[in-house]
């Protein structure tokens, strides 16, 4: 038991606090989750037509991609 | 005892800042177009301080440095001194961000991190605003359109205060 302790220790110690002050490098635009929140969206629409399912991120139509 | 051990994790962050009532940590920091140059807080006794951090990349930034920079040409005669400290990764991203928002007030680097830790900064923008005495008296974590009319107000008060 003490030594899953110790190791969940260890592992917590891999995980840093990033002080408001020290995001300049998160704020890159490289560190953005999407390249470009224009093309985001659009994949976003287009992705459940082209998969014919509907609900996830948007309401699905039939294929077409006409909704 | 695993119970105190799961907490530690958590205890780590800290839950100390720098508030009102506070003095004003007596550093000093390379200026940032003159590293060579030092600029000590303590030196500034005797002034109405107020020191921002701000960066590039944090976007309320934008606003306030331009509005800051008006305060410090309004009631620097009266004796209010901004010092801007600048929280950039590399120096040229804040001179690219000076060629577009130029100021005139004293601008500080803070490499290590040392100004930072010293007043626990918790937001960007972050300003403090400190009374002849060199005690903190006012706070600002970010900064919105009611800032700057708070900031205002609070200025004159303590600039009307007698040393």
């Amino acid at each position: 038991m003490r030594t899953l302790v110790l190791v969940a220790a260890l592992l917590a110690a891999g995980c840093t606090h990033v002080a408001p002050y020290e995001r300049g490098y998160l704020a890159r635009p490289a560190m953005a989750l999407e390249e470009s929140q224009g093309m985001a969206h659009a994949m976003e629409k287009i992705y459940p037509s082209k998969e014919a399912a509907s609900g996830g991120a948007a309401v699905g139509g039939g294929g077409c991609g006409c909704n | 005892m695993r119970a105190i051990a799961f907490m530690a994790l958590f205890a780590a962050g800290g839950a100390w800042a720098l508030d009102a009532g506070a003095p004003l940590p007596a550093l000093a920091a390379p200026s940032l177009d003159n590293p060579a140059r030092q600029v000590s807080l303590a030196s500034m006794r005797g002034d109405v301080v107020y020191v921002d951090f701000w960066a590039s990349w944090c976007g309320p930034c934008r606003q306030s440095m331009p509005l800051l920079d008006g305060f410090q040409k309004r009631f620097g005669a009266r004796g209010l001194r901004v010092i801007g400290v600048n929280k950039d990764v590399s120096a040229a991203d804040a001179q690219r961000f000076l060629r577009s928002v130029p100021v005139g007030f004293t601008l500080v680097q803070d490499a290590g991190d040392a100004l930072a830790r010293a007043f626990d900064v918790k937001a960007m923008p972050s300003g403090y605003l400190a009374d002849r005495h060199g005690v903190v008296r006012y706070v600002h974590r970010g900064f919105n359109a009611q800032s700057e009319a708070a900031l205002e107000r609070e200025i004159t008060a303590l600039l009307e205060e007698k040393p």
